[in-house]
């Protein structure tokens, strides 16, 4: 077997990786040819991020094995990856961010001098000189002396890009890379990635979006639940066609929505300033207001203060200076709880961190918005029966699936689903502003369309909605108006019908007027 | 053998995982502890038994006048009621995610203040007394408590950090006091208190045998049933609880984390007070100078085995006591040295928390088994079948 000369530089023989309670890769093999751009295409939980950490050393397979360039290898480790000639780039990227750009890259394999024929020393100042020519090489220019916490995602990315460079990879994996990127950033990865190829590099590129498969790969394999459904030529493939096999049935790719109909203005914020620890305005003298049937979108690049404008108006944040109304009522200095009282409910981005309490029940998540009120507990006493009555009901209004009923630990239960239960729990609040901070977030397509339809129908009830999302295709679909954000400043604000996918872009990038 | 593992697998992640994890860790920590006495030339049976022989619960070769195993049981009992108490008090602050390790210093402080303040009074009775003691304690444990919580949420300061310096200022500050103002000349300890301040009936006589009757038992029983209840029943467990497992979605939600924060640590501190009065007005009666109660830390490896439940640790701080009440007669009548009892503790306190690591592990071996079986049988840890991405991966 070992003298066996291959045509391919990877070969994925028979795979199979459990985990408890999931099979997350069943029997999946893969051949990819050297100098080819390799699609892994699925939706979230089919396995693709877990097929590619087992070939770049995170996990050892349960069953199956791996050749590259023919042999086979067994990886303990990234590190036995790396030296395979492996590189990845995470989707959420591994940088130190007080180091500088340098410092990062050469992070592991520094290059090592001995001062005085003994002392160990780091010479950066080669490393720095190196890098920048690397960066000239493959057009990433960056400067290898800025600290990392000062530069965009998009630098961070190509300093991920340089570290795997910088390591002679040949194989490069790439995460759901464009996630975090603007429209015209992603034209300019996917130009990488191009220039990459040519110059003889292997890239595995990780996504759900059919349209970059569409633009750089040459063959592509769809993986549905941990198995692998088909490995198609891209050339030979239509979109539809991927799009069918990626979620296994026919997709809708238009939502039905109604020609608004605005009310009365429920949220008004003016001239909001948050200031972070470390007093910088992380919002800016913000301005904007939602009316009762209206969906204000917010879109931007992660990172420019979308998360604390919603913090703010939840009460979560302190406002430096501005303020909020809601129906009218300045509510800027009251607790959360008030606010929440006053009107507000809110679906924070962070499911684990803020949405829920994951080591608790289903039925005391779903409760978290009354537990304090009658009949959940009386004089101070809680009430288990109005628990697990409640959830019941929410459990069947919004489908959420889970094994042990009100009982499920919510850690056990799938994203979607503790999307769902996070989402009923604030639309059964019926309250007059709802805010949706990246609702469909590492979403599978099903349960996207079914959270897009919750929006629309609060709207249609007359809720005030406010929607903060990083997926421009979602505020496309979705907005009445459109508030682009960038460092922390809203620089247009328009109704939707009247911007365009590539202007909205624009904007995000921080061009004011074209 | 194959069957036997995935029998006990099943138990550690059936509906009462944490009892049998801790049943487990006692296994574990026996076995443990048998070849470590084995190593030393002792038969472990015979230390075992030994242990149990000094708690009351196993009669002595012979007894001296006025004492049996009922009096040996009564002692055991005096010294069960404080150990209770403290791991109530660690269970208080741990359910809110504080990792309270200034007990043994709570303890001290309220130990203190109850002796010079009522211990030390002749003229009071029984009946105001007593109530008294034990009102001080809640009172000085629960304000100390409260200054943790305080310096935590006002400066940030981690409540580890603070209650080991606060151990520190306290063993200090009353050693100093003792020694100047309250020290026995013969014992170098503090002066005995009165009997009617204290929370331990002496010289009862019972039948023919003399023995003591340990009222903080009763409190400590009280506290448990009362801290469960809390934790189980109440609006403010609830948030004790969210606080303690996710700090910021109980800032979301609308809970004054800061209160909680403040309110769990003055809970904890009281009932340590509550320890520190019955141990140092009930089991010692006399406090050591600069040294602070052994039980404060023991109190963790209780609360650990009891799997952070109050009625838990009413079983849990049983099985230590054996160990560290026993091990008095176990010394004299095996020849090990009695603090063999110390590290008994540390090796259950070892194998307790491995808890989460053996239910991981079984609930593992439990999905393999699932695995290999023919796939019609469900597999108890996956979901809904059908149901699309189980888990984010």
């Amino acid at each position: 077997m070992s003298d066996y000369k291959s045509d391919y530089i990877v070969e994925m023989r028979h795979i199979t990786k459990r985990f408890p309670g999931i099979i997350a890769n069943d029997d999946v093999s893969l051949e990819i040819r050297k100098g080819e751009v390799y699609a892994l295409l699925g939706e979230n939980g089919a396995g693709k991020s877990t097929l590619m950490s087992i070939l770049f050393g995170t996990y050892e397979p349960d069953e199956g094995e791996i050749l590259v360039n023919g042999k086979p290898v067994k990886f303990h480790s990234s590190t036995d990856a790396t030296a395979c000639g492996i590189g990845m780039v995470h989707q959420h990227f591994k940088l130190v961010e007080p180091f500088t750009i340098a410092e990062n890259i050469v992070l592991g394999v520094e290059p090592e001098e001995k001062k005085l024929g003994i002392l160990p020393w780091v010479n950066i100042r080669k490393a720095n000189q190196q890098i920048a020519e690397l960066s000239r090489a493959y057009g990433l220019e960056v400067n290898p002396t800025d600290r990392i916490a000062d530069v965009p995602v998009s630098v961070r990315q190509r300093v991920e890009i340089l570290k795997m460079l910088y390591r002679g990879a040949e194989i490069m994996i790439f995460d759901e890379p464009t996630a975090v990127l603007t429209p015209q950033e992603i034209d300019f990865l996917l130009q990488i990635i191009d220039n990459l190829r040519k110059d003889g590099k292997t890239i595995i590129l990780i996504t759900h979006k059919i349209a970059e498969i569409k633009r750089v790969a040459d063959r592509c394999a769809i993986l549905r639940q941990g198995r692998l459904i088909d490995i198609r030529e891209v050339a030979d493939a239509s979109a539809q066609e991927l799009a069918d096999l990626m979620v296994g049935r026919q997709v809708k790719f238009m939502l039905e929505k109604t020609a608004p109909q605005f009310r009365a203005p429920v949220l008004e914020v003016q001239g909001l300033t948050v200031k972070n620890e470390h007093k910088f305005d992380v919002v800016k003298d913000v301005s904007f207001t939602v009316h009762g049937g209206e969906i204000f979108a917010i879109a931007g690049v992660s990172g420019n203060g979308q998360g604390e404008i919603a913090d703010a108006i939840a009460g979560l944040l302190k406002a430096a200076s501005g303020k909020v109304l809601l129906n009218g009522k300045d509510i800027t200095a009251m607790p959360v709880r008030e606010r929440a009282l006053a009107g507000l409910s809110y679906i924070p981005e962070d499911r684990h961190e803020t949405g829920t309490i994951p080591d608790m029940m289903l039925r005391e998540n779903l409760a978290l918005r009354e537990y304090y009120k009658e009949p959940f507990s009386r004089r101070g006493i809680l009430h288990q029966e109005a628990f697990r009555s409640y959830s019941e009901q929410l459990i069947q209004t919004y489908d959420i699936r889970c094994a042990q009923g009100p009982e499920t630990v919510l850690r056990s239960m799938s994203g979607g689903n503790q999307q769902k239960a996070i989402v009923g729990r604030e639309i059964e609040e019926q309250t007059d502003l709802i805010i949706f901070v990246q609702p469909t977030r590492g979403l599978d397509i099903g349960a996207i369309e079914n959270i897009h339809r919750q929006i629309l129908q609060e709207r249609e009830r007359g809720a005030a909605i406010l929607l903060i999302s990083l997926e421009l295709e979602e505020i496309m679909a979705l907005a009445d108006t459109i508030g682009v954000l960038y460092r922390g400043e809203i620089l247009k604000i328009d109704a939707a019908e009247k911007m365009t996918t590539q202007e909205v872009g624009r904007y995000m990038m921080g061009v004011k007027e074209a | 053998m194959k069957k036997k593992n995935l029998l006990l697998a099943r138990r550690l992640t059936g509906r009462h995982a944490s009892l049998w994890v801790s049943v487990l860790a006692i296994l574990l920590m026996l076995v443990t502890a048998g070849i470590l006495l084995l190593a030393m030339g002792k038969n472990p049976l015979a230390a075992f038994r030994s242990f149990l022989q000094g708690c009351g619960m196993l009669p002595k070769e012979n007894y001296g006048g006025g004492s049996g195993m009922l009096t040996d049981l009564l002692d055991f009992l005096n010294y069960l009621a404080p150990l209770i108490l403290a791991s109530l008090a660690f269970i208080a602050a741990f359910k809110a995610g504080l990792f309270n390790i200034g007990i043994s210093g709570q303890m001290m402080l309220a130990g203190f203040t109850a002796t010079v303040l009522v211990g030390y009074n002749k003229a009071l009775s029984p009946v105001i007394a007593k109530p008294l003691v034990l009102l001080i304690g809640l009172v000085v444990g629960g304000l100390t408590g409260a200054l943790i919580g305080y310096l935590k949420y006002r400066f940030n300061i981690h409540e580890v950090v603070s209650t080991i310096m606060l151990n520190y200022i306290i063993s200090y500050l009353t050693g100093f006091f003792i020694n100047n103002n309250y020290v026995d000349m013969m014992t170098r300890n503090s002066r005995t208190c009165t009997p009617e301040a204290r929370l331990t009936l002496t010289n009862v006589m019972i039948g023919d045998l003399k023995g003591k009757i340990p009222l903080g038992l009763i409190i400590a029983i009280l506290v448990a049933l009362l801290v469960s209840f809390v934790f189980r029943k109440t609006v403010l467990g609830f948030e004790i609880k969210a606080v303690g497992m996710n700090r910021r979605c109980s800032q979301y939600t609308g809970i004054r984390v800061s209160r909680i924060i403040l309110l769990s640590m003055g809970f904890s501190g009281a009932i340590a007070g509550l320890a520190g009065v019955a141990y140092y007005l009930g089991y010692t009666n006399t406090i050591i100078p600069k040294s602070l109660p052994g039980m404060g830390y023991d109190s963790i490896s209780v609360a650990l085995l009891g799997s952070g439940s109050p009625i838990g640790a009413l079983f849990a701080a049983v099985v230590v006591s054996i160990f560290q009440q026993g091990a008095n007669y176990m010394s004299s009548s095996i020849g090990v040295a009695k603090e063999i009892a110390s590290l008994i503790t540390g090796i259950l306190l070892l194998f307790a928390s491995c808890g989460n690591y053996m239910k991981f592990r079984a609930e593992r071996k439990i999905q393999q088994a699932a695995d290999l079986a023919p796939r019609s049988v469900p597999a108890p840890a996956a979901g809904k079948p059908g149901d699309r991405g189980v888990k984010t991966l």
